[in-house]
């Protein structure tokens, strides 16, 4: 079952183990430049408001509606990353992450089940957070929000069509007897403003407020290889969520909320000497990449071609404070809140 | 509060052991307090600190919040402002949920549905 709390979606698996779980949710950030460079990890700066999309039933577009799941804002060309764990940090799952129903790992159409050949999923804990496409061994391309239908998105450039826009996630848990296995043999340490009532009755249009995730900047940032094996993994449970991304303004008009405010240019939160971040996982294998992924065009090159300028801010940042992180609690210090 | 102190030192020096950035002094200057009174509380010598500083250290220790500030003798501010709201709404189910087994409390918290896509 998926349940929210504090902006973060709880995946709990208590049919498979009572400590079966993890915790999912998506980091404000900054939009690193869209060049040929590879940037650093950049900060969290703050979780994205999550709400049960069943909450705004009557003002949302009915097919909103029949996929269910929870509605995020975001700001056009503004980015994001997805923190895995919290709550539930121990128990390993595997996570499969689309945008549009394109797998971010292999640039694949979306099929529920795990597959390893190419690997098409994230293992946790192991994997603290991802921030875009896995173009290349050890590099990603950042997810940049874009209005779907203008042709930037990763699901249109591959698939042709603007159908479903925002992120998909599935997780499944380790089996059970994997799980304690392992814990055996590790011995594992233990343990608004009000704008609601304009709107009241108002079913927003479906069109150009869906949001799509587009490839931005390259950043650097290793994908792990699972270390477990696909047989690990308990495929007869999971929990799958949609996450419909609205843009700020349609986000004020259903929820009646203000959307988080615009994060700093990358230039600015450089020159007021606040840190980015690398992170070592140790030993892990990364994945190579997926080479669909790779021959996307960015966000940037997109606009180049339609003549328009969808990225402002977008000069080179030169980043001379980067913090190294390493081991589970990280993820804490990248997600402080600036 | 001895508990509260002692799970707090317990929990900051097993991260000491593999991140020194997890001593007693480092710790206190990420949290915004002193040393001296982040040692006084770890002993027990003093109350458990504010919601805001307790939510900050279960922050900064990777702890449950709300398991944090329970064992602090507080509940969140959230909270009482959900029950002040539905006073006799909510107390009547945690009344009823008392002595129900977790599995059971889980059958009544909300969902998120999953639709067709």
């Amino acid at each position: 079952m998926i349940t929210l709390a504090r902006n973060r979606l709880d995946f709990r698996f208590a049919e498979v183990h009572g400590d079966a779980g993890c915790g999912i949710s998506f980091q404000r950030t900054l939009r690193i430049p869209d060049d040929e460079n590879d940037y650093p990890l950049p900060p969290g700066l703050g979780r994205f408001p999550l709400r049960h999309l069943d909450d705004f039933a009557g003002r949302v577009p009915e097919t909103w509606v029949k996929r269910g799941g929870v509605i995020m804002p975001m700001h056009q060309a503004e980015a994001m990353w997805l923190s895995f764990g919290g709550g539930y940090g121990h128990y390993p799952c595997a996570v499969k992450v689309a945008t549009g129903k394109i797998d971010a790992v292999t640039g694949k159409s979306w099929v529920e089940q795990l597959n390893g050949d190419p690997q098409d999923y994230l293992v946790l804990p192991e994997q603290p957070w991802l921030d875009g496409y896995c173009v290349e061994e050890g590099v990603i391309r950042q997810f940049i929000a874009m209005p779907l239908g203008e042709g930037y998105s990763a699901e249109e450039q591959i698939t042709g069509k603007a159908e479903h826009g925002g992120l998909q996630i599935i997780v499944y848990p380790m089996k059970a007897e994997r799980y304690e296995e392992m814990r055996k043999r590790f011995r594992t340490i233990s343990s608004a403003f009000d704008m609601a009532g304009a709107f009241e009755g108002t079913r927003i249009s479906q069109g150009s407020e869906d949001m799509g995730l587009a490839p931005g900047g390259r950043m650097r940032q290793q994908i792990y290889d699972d270390p477990f094996g696909l047989d690990a993994w308990d495929q007869d449970h999971f929990s799958r969520c949609f996450v419909t991304i609205a843009n700020s303004t349609v986000w004020a008009a259903i929820t009646g909320e203000r959307p988080p405010t615009t994060p700093p240019t990358a230039a600015d939160y450089t020159r007021a000497g606040l840190p980015w971040f690398d992170y070592y996982g140790g030993d892990a294998k990364a994945l190579r990449g997926a080479e669909v992924l790779a021959k996307l065009k960015t966000v940037s090159e997109t606009g180049a071609r339609k003549g328009d300028m969808p990225l402002p801010e977008n000069e080179p940042v030169d980043v001379e404070r980067i913090v190294s992180l390493r081991g589970r609690r990280s993820q804490v210090v990248r997600e402080t809140e600036f | 509060m001895t508990h509260f102190g002692d799970h707090l030192r317990q929990r900051r020096e097993a991260l000491r052991k593999t991140d020194r950035r997890y001593s007693l002094r480092q710790v206190a200057q990420r949290v915004g307090i002193e040393p001296a009174y982040l040692s006084k509380i770890e002993r027990g010598d003093l109350q458990p600190p504010s919601e805001a500083t307790t939510l900050r250290l279960a922050g900064e220790l990777g702890e449950d919040p709300d398991v944090l500030l329970a064992m602090a003798g507080k509940v969140s501010s959230d909270l009482q402002a959900i029950i002040r709201k539905r006073p006799k709404l909510f107390a009547d189910l945690l009344r009823q949920l008392k002595q129900a087994p977790d599995h059971a409390i889980l059958t009544v918290v909300r969902e998120v549905r999953d639709g067709d896509w």
